[in-house]
């Protein structure tokens, strides 16, 4: 059931104060069922949802403009704030800030192998990376179920499935679902689980912004479901202004949902970012860190300078609905140019986001596959880390017809077009690789090179959009719309699935079934191909993104991009079959190192003991040593060598011990 | 993204020339074929027909500048697949006597061919994005929304200026040389520049007239610009392409370009039928403020104080 | 390659003590930077909102009789955060020299100027002079207003926090001399919270600083 099931669970500590701890017993979880858990959570939820609803309806109900509308924002979002609130409460989140209040440090986490870990708010990265991963796939498939929804309407042009509310409700949900879960999908359950096993820590910075991280999320997932029995919003995912500040009832969820996911974004990508900056083992150098590490800084380093612009603008939004703020109603002094200004500004950075650690996941793939170093490592790492800094300056690109001042068109096109330069250099990278290789096609390389494939297309179809006159033409159109689902769909989730089928072994202790994962993939690989390339075609014949009714002449690509869409959806179900077969029904043990990888994660014991390292290892080169007669190995992990006090950078940082040196 | 022709070759002297056979000139050879038949087919077969067409200037050179950056991404898309394509086949490890992979210092890291696809990469790019900065002024904005100022204007000593308002969940145009009047039909004179001056009076819409190739985001208070020069008749679309809310999916019709004469004098006819309606709407102007209790939707209401001066009926007269 | 089914117990050898230590110093100076620069772009969205608002002056509406929030109680929460972070940069500054019990009394003044500031932002919004959706001046004043307090409390809570360790680690750890100069690891910690904590309160000042002009000057 769990990751270690066979493993024992009596634990000794022979030093009774862990570095960390501060040697202050003062505050401990309390084991067993009455301390707090998933259900203490749902039930702090329900009751901070009541308290804070009450409270918005005792504060706004004598307003006019409340008492004539019918829905009362405040109450709306007093609600799901509370509800978030109490939520955190519930699972714990809050017992360590109030500890810390009185000056107490936690106790050392009791190790326990209870499956119950599982639902607790836990310092352990590797139980938080587990819970992502559950997380991140119930987003995944909730947002999927939507899609099957809106290419059930679009199977006619003119008769309708579903009425127009409902139609835009359930596509504006999907599209927002989609766009909380990817930013998490790939930083939260991969990030989490594997950057400290990678870089050879025992644990992360802050273990507990960590775990906050994660029930942030999962609260942004419950809010931002509660829009469709608010009624749903209007606006898409993108939430444009003067339509929003129209909207109400699902809008607030909307707009409160990602304001928590922004948290959850920052708090994760906070903790990861300076767990790779300080807690690199010794001997793991700049030049030594895996590709997949190096992506993530460079995600991380989006996810915390950017996401506060989100939470910033969703905050003005909130501002506008409850406390009748003026910032996007042009009437008012405000500007609805704001919102898209902040939105992109926001929302560049964050298609990054999205984009970085699938490169990242299919640079640590292919190596193990081919049997050959990463080709051009320093090129990859520069790359990401041009494609973080540039993403900050190509927003104003989704902006190009939308009445700003022209001036800037140029250089935002120019800027646009350079970044496909680093983004290209993923290419460079798996092309090199593949040169002379000896490929062998398991499940996960057969999705690092589904990657390429799709990112090729999607890449390409990114310089056309950026292009101004063409996008004059497939601006708003289904041409973005495949355009971007193959860049986070064709990218983002095949590696996110081809790092599950890597990585799973590792993590679960289990071995997925092969068979049913080529099922999965070439299901997957095909019918996305087929759902998604004639949405080119169709956006480039003049249908517009998020309708419901289209031209006659576009039905037979339109069915036959649904009837795809369909069998990819059930794709789906050959992975939840095979993830439920493999890990829960029937476990096969997986050997500790099935694909015969050099990399640090896979060189530790299997199951991956609670302090992930039995010593820290001294790392000692890079892990892409393949085919290379007499390369040393990725790290020593022995006890004879740490004694020695070997690596250059503990025998650095032991040199500088005063104690002026905290500054 | 780009040529992938220099990858292989460098790597040429890593193995041992006489065994092994020339990967990169294979790969090479394929690739140009391709690239020599496919691109002239494309171009020559499917480039006129590609949307949005021939019927404006702007539709004329967008459709160009699409042709030419497929007619270069094709081969860039062609060098990847046939690269791909050649790997699997020739380097899987089931193949038979399938050699193990060479690591070490000449397979992790290549200067000539980082720099080649660097140089190449960067190229193509600056190459683009100078072309298509190139077609964006030479082409006035070609097609987009320049906002309220524009920068790009035609030379035209004629041109027509044609309101669109964008409201929830239809088009409507005033034609403001011709009295303002209103109208839901959207008719042009064939062979005349056109500024369409797009506005909105409550939400954000985007007014994409698919055949003009013209594309402007129709926002509340802001008079978006959008300049082409018809050039043959016929019938066109108009779409909202910006999510505006319930019916967006319905908010579409029809237009025409018509010879110039048959124009002057639908639109002289139109003008004198509606001109009991036009006395009732606002006066023309750029933009319009609508009152709070109506098309804004009735957010704020106005029976709280202080509130905003600009809450008056009807349109303002424009700031410029 | 370490292939067992039993884990050994977690053991840390001197050499690792001394590497956990290193990087959970370094990890409250990354994070401390990081945090801040979290904060700057949140911030800088708020003063992006401004000065476009500002410029683009929809509807002649952005300041019109160029109204003003309370300006009393705006630069009284100005002053007492501006006192504040010099007491908390001058207490660490003392401490440093070794003055244990002026940094304390620093801090403490600190936190009670933080809460008074506080408390008169949000006193503030219960006195303006304008109605939230009145202009683009009174709603970037209203988010300024949320964000203070977010930004406040924040530091508040963790001046508090550093405060309240330093009261507890004083008993425990008494035979190690005073924690805020001892060589310990749990000082050594300690005082990279403190440093980190510090330098918070600095950007604070000069966020304060910015806003002030913003909002009350020009």
């Amino acid at each position: 059931m769990t990751i270690s099931a066979e493993r024992e669970s009596e634990v000794a500590y022979p030093d009774p104060t862990p570095p960390h701890a501060g040697g202050i017993q003062g505050w401990t979880s309390r084991p067993g069922w009455l301390s707090q858990h998933l259900g203490t959570a749902i039930v702090g939820a329900v009751a901070g949802y009541l308290i804070g609803h009450w409270l918005g309806n005792v504060i706004a109900s004598g307003y006019n403009y409340v008492a004539n509308s019918g829905v009362n924002a405040i109450a709306n979002t007093g609600g799901l704030l509370l509800g978030a609130l109490g939520w955190l409460i519930g699972i714990g989140a809050l017992n360590y800030p109030l500890a810390k209040m009185v000056g107490m440090e936690p106790a050392p986490e009791q190790e326990t192998t209870s499956w119950t870990r599982y639902f607790r708010y836990t310092a352990d990265h590797k139980v938080v990376g587990l819970q992502y991963v559950i997380g991140v796939l119930l987003f995944l498939f909730t947002g999927g179920l939507l899609a099957m929804a809106i290419r059930t309407e679009l199977l006619s042009p003119t008769s309708h499935v579903f009425g127009p509310g409902t139609y835009i409700s359930i596509v504006s949900e999907h599209g927002t679902m989609m766009m909380m879960m990817a930013t998490s999908a790939v930083v939260g359950p991969l990030g989490n689980w594997l950057v400290p096993i990678m870089i050879g820590a025992r644990r992360t910075a802050f273990p507990r912004i960590e775990a906050f991280s994660f029930w942030i999320f999962s609260a942004g997932y419950l809010v931002i479901l509660t829009a469709l029995p608010y009624g749903g919003f209007p606006t898409g995912w993108t939430g444009y202004a003067p339509l929003q500040t129209q909207a109400s009832g699902g809008m607030m969820s909307y707009l409160v949902g990602f304001a928590l996911i922004g948290s959850g974004m920052m708090a994760a990508g906070f903790n990861l970012a300076v767990t790779i900056v300080n807690y690199r083992a010794p001997g793991m150098t700049w030049s030594r860190v895996p590709i997949f590490v190096w992506s993530i800084l460079a995600t991380c380093a989006l996810l915390t300078l950017a996401t506060p612009t989100l939470v910033a603008a969703g905050l003005f939004g909130i501002l506008d609905h409850t406390a009748q703020t003026a910032f996007y109603v042009n009437e008012h002094g405000g500007s609805s140019y704001l919102w898209e200004n902040l939105f992109w500004f926001f929302g560049h950075p964050e298609v990054y986001i999205m984009a970085l650690p699938g490169f990242g996941i299919v640079g640590e793939i292919l190596p193990v596959f081919t049997r050959k170093p990463l080709f051009a490592y320093k090129v990859a790492a520069a790359g990401m880390v041009g494609v973080a800094l540039l993403s900050f300056f190509v927003w104003q690109h989704h902006l190009f017809q939308s009445g700003i001042n022209p001036d800037m068109r140029p250089l935002f096109m120019l800027t646009t077009e350079l970044i496909s330069i680093p983004t290209g250099f993923i290419f460079l990278v798996g092309m090199g690789t593949l040169y002379k290789a000896k490929i062998r096609f398991e499940v996960p390389m057969l999705f690092a090179l589904a990657l390429f494939f799709n990112f090729l297309i999607g890449g390409v179809t990114g310089v056309f959009l950026s292009d101004v006159p063409v996008n004059v033409t497939v601006h708003g159109g289904f041409f973005v719309l495949s355009h971007f689902h193959y860049t986070i769909m064709g990218g983002l989730i095949f590696a996110l699935f081809g790092g599950l089928y890597f990585w799973l072994p590792k993590m679960t202790g289990k071995t997925m079934n092969k068979k049913l994962g080529q099922i999965h993939f070439w299901m997957m690989f095909i019918f996305f191909n087929l759902t998604f390339f004639p949405m080119f075609i169709i956006g480039l014949l003049g249908q517009p993104r998020r309708v419901f009714e289209y031209q006659q002449n576009l039905q037979a690509l339109n069915d036959f991009s649904s009837v795809s869409a369909f069998i990819l959806g059930s794709s789906f179900l050959v992975f939840i079959a095979n993830f439920a077969w493999s890990i829960f029904i029937k476990p096969t043990p997986a050997p500790p190192n099935p694909w015969n990888s050099l990399g640090l994660e896979w060189q530790t014991a299997s199951p991956v003991p609670y302090y992930n390292f039995e010593r820290i290892p001294v790392v000692l080169t890079d892990p892409y040593r393949y085919g290379e007669e007499g390369a040393p190995p990725v790290a020593d992990l022995g006890e004879e060598l740490v004694g020695a006090g070997a690596g250059p950078r503990a025998g650095t940082s032991t040199g500088e011990t005063s104690a002026t040196s905290a500054e | 993204m780009t040529d992938t022709a220099p990858t292989p070759s460098a790597h040429q002297p890593a193995g041992p020339p006489s065994a092994e056979p020339r990967h990169f000139w294979r790969m090479f050879a394929i690739w140009i074929v391709l690239s020599a038949i496919l691109d002239p087919l494309f171009y020559f077969l499917v480039g006129p027909h590609v949307p949005p067409g021939t019927m404006t200037s702007s539709a004329a050179e967008n459709q160009l500048d699409f042709n030419i950056l497929f007619v270069i991404a094709l081969p860039v898309i062609l060098a990847v697949w046939v690269y791909l394509g050649y790997s699997i086949i020739m380097w899987r490890a089931s193949r038979k006597d399938a050699p193990e992979p060479v690591g070490g210092e000449a397979a992790r890291t290549n200067l000539r061919v980082q720099t080649a696809w660097i140089t190449v990469t960067s190229v193509i790019v600056l190459f683009l994005a100078g072309f298509g900065t190139y077609e964006l002024i030479q082409n006035y904005g070609a097609g987009g929304g320049q906002g309220p100022n524009p920068i790009w204007k035609p030379t035209a000593s004629h041109i027509l200026p044609v309101q669109v308002i964008g409201q929830q969940w239809k088009f409507t145009y005033r034609y403001p040389t011709y009295g303002g009047f209103e109208t839901q039909q959207l008719i042009l004179p064939a062979d005349t520049t056109i500024a369409f001056h797009v506005t909105s009076l409550d939400v954000i819409h985007s007014f994409w007239a698919y055949q003009l190739s013209i594309k402007a985001d129709a926002n509340p208070q802001v008079d978006n610009v959008a300049y082409t020069t018809t050039r043959q008749l016929g019938r066109f679309t108009v779409r909202c392409s910006e999510l505006c809310g319930l019916w967006h999916g319905a908010m579409y019709n029809f237009g025409q370009v018509v010879p110039k004469a048959q124009f002057d004098s639908w639109a002289r006819q139109t003008e004198l039928t509606t001109a009991a309606n036009t006395r009732l709407l606002p006066p023309f102007a750029w933009t319009y403020v609508p009152d709070a209790n109506g098309a804004g939707g009735g957010y704020y209401n106005n029976t709280v104080d202080p509130y905003s001066p600009s809450e008056v009926y009807g349109a303002r007269q424009p700031a410029s | 390659m370490t292939d067992t089914t039993t884990t050994p117990a977690y053991s840390e050898t001197p050499e690792e003590r001394e590497f956990e230590l290193r990087a959970s110093i370094g990890s409250y100076w990354t994070g401390g930077r990081l945090f801040i620069g979290m904060f700057t772009f949140l911030l800088a969205s708020e003063a992006f909102a401004y000065f476009y608002l500002r410029s683009s002056n929809s509807g002649q509406l952005w300041r019109p009789r160029n109204v003003t929030a309370p300006t009393g109680i705006g630069w009284s929460i100005y002053a007492v955060v501006l006192v504040s972070s010099v007491l908390v940069i001058y207490g660490q500054w003392r401490m440093r020299r070794g003055s244990v019990i002026d940094w304390e009394v620093a801090g403490w003044t600190a936190v009670l100027g933080g809460l008074v500031a506080l408390g008169l932002q949000i006193w503030q919004l219960t006195q303006l002079p304008f109605y939230p959706g009145s202009s683009g001046y009174a709603s970037c004043f209203i988010g300024w207003a949320v964000m203070n307090i977010m930004m406040l409390f924040g530091a508040t809570f963790w001046i508090e926090t550093v405060l309240a360790r330093s009261l507890r680690l004083r008993k425990v750890a008494a035979d190690d001399g005073p924690v805020q100069l001892g060589g310990s690891p749990q000082a050594q910690i300690f005082r990279a919270n403190v440093s980190a904590c510090t330098y918070f309160w600095g950007f604070v000042a000069v966020a304060s600083t910015l806003f002030w002009v913003m909002f009350y000057l020009i």
